[in-house]
């Protein structure tokens, strides 16, 4: 009834789409419309969003966020909306499917070095993984283990729920699964949370380690 | 049970580990979180100033000590929907 793996709706050139690529393609146009439409009605909500995103990433890793912004903020965007589009009937949540947790933490772990490398230089940055050079090999498995497990836990939180409402919907269909289908939104948008807090954490653990001040709220955005 | 085919055996063996073995999983991680809880609350009624700071990482910290329980749920439904032992006895 309920399979591990997603189905393949149909194949482009022999490279099979499955559904969850569909529905990925849906939420990105809905978000792309969402955000076009507030920036012509309601700016304000916008700005908010935005500096709600910049003073959680600066508090977290504890320096000006303008960097790493525009990275994590859409991250926290696709991971919110991903786990909670799962609820709207016949679109399947994308972070259903192992894949695409495991493409995003890939995005984080070359981001870590890509954001390291730029602000220490490639030799210093390479020199600083390997501090002492007896750690190097524990650095590697942290490296990669961290990768793993950040994809793991959002694949097994969403999907553990899918599972525990479709049980419940096989065993009693009327309004016993809604009180989990609102927790569900609570998981999806906590798991969001958690995921951008912890590529927060991983970038900040590449780059140097001395702490600038955190500056007020102000974000550079651009007018409009 | 000495006639037991080996592929059910392997079954039934499969479901008693995936049971055992979420229950189990499940057991120890929530009793970490809940030493975490108790220690992020005991420090927040002591100094509400750093209620804040303790929020931030006391939800990273859960999300990693969660992730355990995250992962025999894996292995679980890896027994359970895509067993490769079983592939051995029903091709």
């Amino acid at each position: 009834m309920l399979g591990v793996f997603p189905e393949v709706v149909f194949t482009i050139f022999g490279i099979p789409v499955s559904d969850t690529v569909v529905s990925t393609w849906i939420m990105m146009a809905v978000i792309v419309a969402v955000i076009l439409l507030l920036r012509r009605v309601k700016p304000t909500a916008l700005e908010m969003l935005v500096t709600f995103l910049y003073d959680f990433v600066s508090e977290i890793m504890r320096r000006p966020a303008d960097p790493f912004l525009p990275l994590l903020g859409s991250l926290a965007l696709f991971v919110g909306v991903a786990n909670v589009i799962g609820l709207v009937p016949f679109i399947t949540s994308p972070t259903r499917d192992l894949n695409t947790p495991l493409a995003l933490s890939l995005v984080v772990f070359i981001a870590v070095h890509v954001y390291g490398t730029r602000e220490m230089g490639l030799l210093p940055y390479l020199r600083s993984l390997a501090s002492p050079v007896f750690l190097l090999p524990l650095e590697i498995i942290g490296q990669i283990s961290r990768t793993i497990s950040l994809s793991i836990r959002l694949f097994g939180n969403i999907f553990s729920g899918e599972i525990i409402i479709a049980i419940l919907f096989a065993l009693v269909p009327l309004f016993v699964p809604l009180p989990l289908q609102g927790f569900s939104i609570f998981t999806g948008l906590l798991q969001a949370y958690i995921f951008t807090a912890l590529a927060s954490v991983y970038i900040s653990t590449g780059l140097p380690a001395d702490e600038p001040p955190v500056p007020e709220s102000e974000p550079q955005l651009e007018e409009e | 049970m000495a006639q037991m085919d080996p592929g059910t055996l392997v079954t039934i063996v499969t479901i008693i580990v995936a049971g055992a073995g979420i229950v189990i999983g499940a057991i120890a991680p929530a009793i970490a979180e809940g030493r975490a809880v108790v220690k992020a609350l005991e420090s927040i009624a002591r100094q509400p100033d750093s209620a804040g700071d303790l929020r931030t990482t006391l939800l990273i910290a859960m999300a990693l000590l969660e992730s355990t329980a995250i992962y025999v749920l894996l292995v679980v439904l890896i027994l359970l929907f895509a067993n490769p032992l079983l592939d051995r006895f029903f091709t």
